[in-house]
């Protein structure tokens, strides 16, 4: 269907949930078995709870979809409403905020984060009823979303997320896959690198526990299947908490080298291959870029300096420790903000280490930054054209240390730079649990009308604040990114 | 008797070990080798010579004479011709260490990057010495290059301002007159050497219309003035420059005035420093102690910092760049 034609899609259905109200009983009868059939169209056993359906195979429920949309834009004479839209509709009754979605009915078909969610475009909405069709665990919305973000997915904590699992057709989530998803889903393992380290290795135990189908004999065979192997588990991830853009890099890079496995390999050599591949790969482009990046940076590090670094960056403090560690005498102002309070472990870590520091909460910041003489920043991704994704609160740090003509160094491994390019903070972020911001005040603000927490985690530090950009390969200026994509490609795709 | 550790590995190739390792005598003065008196001896010769190809030249004679039969000791006879030359004293020594050093690196990484791509050791000496001579010709014709792509900036009845005595810039604007284009340059003294008097003598040689200003007149003169022009010792990965003191707060002026910013600057000068500031300079342009005049401390740092965003356009010899170009060539280059 067209834009045009989805769009008119969407005054329909508006028009169809109108009448629906108005029509009480009737109307949610007839809403429900179309919806019923439409349902039969994605998880079959979702259609099958609500409308006590028999489970139907994927073209018999094409057949039946088809059939009721040629029926609908016959009687209605106009193009069809977004399947996915209706069907949500009917998935969700209990959640009250799908109740309030539900009005602004194109809201709904953007709901949620889907199969690999690496290139998602949020505004598209045929793309996210696609990914929200193919999502391994459904998640439930939150009740009172934040209108400026509503394109992304703001979920609420769940009591058990792989309870859903259980009840799927297929056992096609590995155990670690499980255990990594529900660590990432409470924020056990935080930081871009240890998350994408994490996942590899859980990966690495996929591939190695592979067991390939009968007539699967050569590893040719298994890089085809392993593929689909693995997207329900990423999908399953991405519904646990969204992938960084490093993470994403990895993803990519390992299904290059399963696709371009080298020929005439059986498949426990070939599995051996990957394995040793993944360690590789984490070995090099995490393990020993850190090591260099703190040699790079401890050589920027002069006596008497004054750093001011901000929450906690794994390749921040290697840096730190290292200069400290080869005897330059200088100090450190360690910032941090709520709700994480992540720098509180960088300086346990530090003041162990003997640096002296000091602890300051963001609100301090014009304070301090008189004595600063050169601010140290981790990356979660560096964009093409030099802004930096950060954890929230690095932006408001930059921008400040650029007004006192502070240098801002950013330490940041290649694997996370990315071709994309954005200019604020909105189009794409993560919203993390809204109850993390509670203070006693707040304690009742779900009763109190029009009141939402917004728990923002990342943020966009423009290319204009920063001054260099420390990675493996050296001190580039932010600028750069570009040409480092362009070389090092070839590396990256096979 | 200063014995160089990597020379230890030489000990059966004694007339190698003759002429790299340097000696002390109880006198003091050390004994030149032969690496260093190639360079003195191209460096002369050639008035307006540049430092680099100078460097090249040299490094290419000693891989030429050398018997060196593999890569590992070619660039270990590399990594110490390098450190000979970075050591010795020679005029005008201060701006060109970092055209040094920049050179010696361009060299040592187009030997390992050669090594990589030709197996055969013969062969690849061969094409180090071919890239070497190449190399020190094309120097030669950068500056003309560089005198070719300015031309388009400079139109009849321009009024410039140049700082520093720059051979590159000399020349480029001699070409322009002789072109014919009709122009005025207003230059800045340059204390507390007063380079600016000799860039004056030079360019009137060639007829363009020339004024001096004290230093402490950039303010004042830069309403009158449609562009800014200097040389640089040393481009640096960031794309700022670093040149002779008084091109920092030249840029600042300029910038402020909504002025134009060009340095003209060849590619050998390219060099893998990230300055942070006008002060964060390697150990050769760093300030030096402060010396006593009439019993007063006198401070004279000889070199600043130019950061990338104060600078409009470098005119070098690979093209016309921007300063986020810099980096490009370079990571091209050392990648």
């Amino acid at each position: 269907s067209t834009p045009e034609g989805a769009g008119s899609g969407m005054k329909a259905l508006e028009e169809m949930l109108d009448k629906k109200a108005a029509a009480g009983d009737g109307g949610e009868e007839k809403a429900e078995s179309e919806a019923g059939g439409d349902a039969g169209g994605d998880k079959g056993e979702a259609g099958a709870e609500k409308a006590g359906k028999p489970k139907l195979t994927k073209a018999e429920r094409r057949e039946i979809q088809e059939k009721q949309r040629a029926a609908k834009a016959a009687a209605k004479g106009e193009a069809p409403p977004a399947p996915a839209a209706k069907k949500a509709a009917a998935d969700q009754p209990a959640s009250g905020g799908s109740e309030k979605a539900k009005e602004k009915g194109e809201d709904k078909a953007k709901d949620s984060k889907g199969s690999a969610g690496l290139k998602l475009q949020y505004d598209d909405p045929k793309a996210m009823a696609k990914a929200k069709r193919n999502q391994t665990v459904h998640r439930t919305e939150v009740q009172k979303k934040v209108p400026w973000f509503a394109h992304l997915p703001q979920y609420e904590r769940e009591a058990s997320l792989s309870s859903q699992l259980s009840e799927r057709a297929e056992n096609d989530i590995h155990p670690e896959v499980l255990k990594l998803g529900l660590k990432l889903a409470d924020w056990l393992i935080v930081g871009g690198n240890n998350r994408t380290v994490a996942m590899l290795q859980a990966f690495s135990k996929v591939v190695m526990d592979y067991a390939p189908p009968k007539d699967h004999e050569t590893g040719a065979d298994m890089s085809r299947h392993l593929d689909t192997r693995l997207k329900p588990m990423i999908s399953y991830l991405v519904a646990c908490r969204p992938l960084s853009i490093g993470m994403g890099n990895a993803i990519r890079w390992l299904k290059g080298k399963i696709a371009h496995l080298p020929p005439n390999q059986s498949i426990q050599e070939a599995k051996d291959y990957i394995c040793d591949q993944i360690e590789a790969y984490i070995t090099e482009k995490v393990v020993f870029a850190d090591r260099i990046i703190s040699k790079h940076g401890a050589s920027k590090i002069n006596t008497g300096d004054v750093i001011l670094v901000y929450a906690r960056s794994s390749s921040v403090e290697a840096t730190i420790l290292r200069a400290h560690r080869d005897g330059t005498k200088f100090r450190v102002i360690v910032v941090d903000s709520r709700p994480k309070l992540e720098g509180k472990k960088l300086l346990d870590k530090l003041s162990a280490a003997g640096v002296s520091c000091t602890y300051i909460m963001i609100n301090a910041l014009s304070y301090v930054m008189k004595e600063v003489s050169k601010v140290l920043l981790g990356a979660s991704a560096l964009l093409s054209n030099g802004h930096v994704i950060s954890r929230v609160g690095t932006a408001a740090v930059a921008m400040m240390a650029k007004q006192f003509n502070i240098p801002v160094l950013i330490c940041c491994e290649t694997y996370k730079f990315s071709e994309k390019v954005m200019l604020d903070s909105i189009c794409t972020n993560e919203l993390g649990d809204p109850d993390e911001l509670l203070s006693p005040a707040l304690e009742n603000w779900r009763d109190v009308k029009d009141m939402k927490l917004l728990n923002l985690c990342y943020d966009l530090t423009p290319a204009e604040s920063i001054t260099l950009v420390i990675t493996e390969l050296g001190h580039l200026p932010p600028t750069s990114v570009p040409v480092v994509i362009r070389e090092y490609r070839k590396e990256v795709t096979l | 008797h200063a014995c160089s550790p990597p020379f230890l590995l030489f000990r059966s190739f004694s007339h190698l070990s003759a002429s790299c390792t340097k000696l002390s005598t109880m006198s003091g003065a050390p004994q030149e080798s032969k690496v260093v008196r190639d360079f003195k001896k191209v460096l002369g010769e050639n008035e307006r010579g540049a430092v680099a190809v100078a460097a090249i030249h040299a490094l290419t004679t000693m891989i030429k004479e050398s018997g060196a039969s593999t890569i590992m000791e070619l660039e270990i006879l590399l990594k110490a011709a390098q450190e000979q030359l970075q050591e010795m004293n020679f005029e005008g020594q201060r701006s060109k260490a970092i055209q040094l050093t920049a050179a010696c690196e361009l060299f040592a990484r187009h030997v390992t990057r050669t090594a990589l791509d030709i197996g055969n050791f013969d062969a690849c000496k061969k094409r180090l010495i071919d890239r070497g001579e190449r190399f020190a010709a094309q120097a030669d014709v950068s500056r003309a290059v560089i005198a070719d792509n300015m031309l388009p900036f400079i139109r009849d009845g321009t009024v410039m301002l140049v700082h520093g005595y720059s051979n590159v810039v000399i020349i480029a604007l001699t070409k322009a007159a002789s072109a014919g284009i009709r122009f005025k340059v207003i230059l800045t003294e340059g204390c507390p050497e007063r380079d600016g008097f000799k860039v004056c003598e030079e360019l009137q040689k060639a007829g363009i219309p020339t004024e001096l200003v004290v230093d402490t007149a950039l303010g004042y003169v830069m309403q009158e003035v449609d562009m800014v022009l200097t040389g640089a010792a040393g481009v640096c990965e960031s794309g700022g420059i670093i040149n002779k003191l008084g091109t920092y707060q030249m840029s600042v002026i300029a910038k402020e005035a909504k002025k134009p910013f060009y340095v003209a600057a060849e590619s050998y000068k390219f060099c893998r420093l990230y300055p942070l500031s006008p002060t964060d300079l390697p150990d050769a342009e760093k300030e030096g102690p402060p010396v006593m005049q009439n019993g007063v401390k006198v401070r004279t740092p000889p070199s600043d910092f130019t950061p990338p965003a104060n600078i409009t356009l470098l005119l070098t010899d690979i093209g016309v760049l921007t300063p986020s170009a810099v980096s490009d060539e370079l990571i091209k280059l050392y990648y």
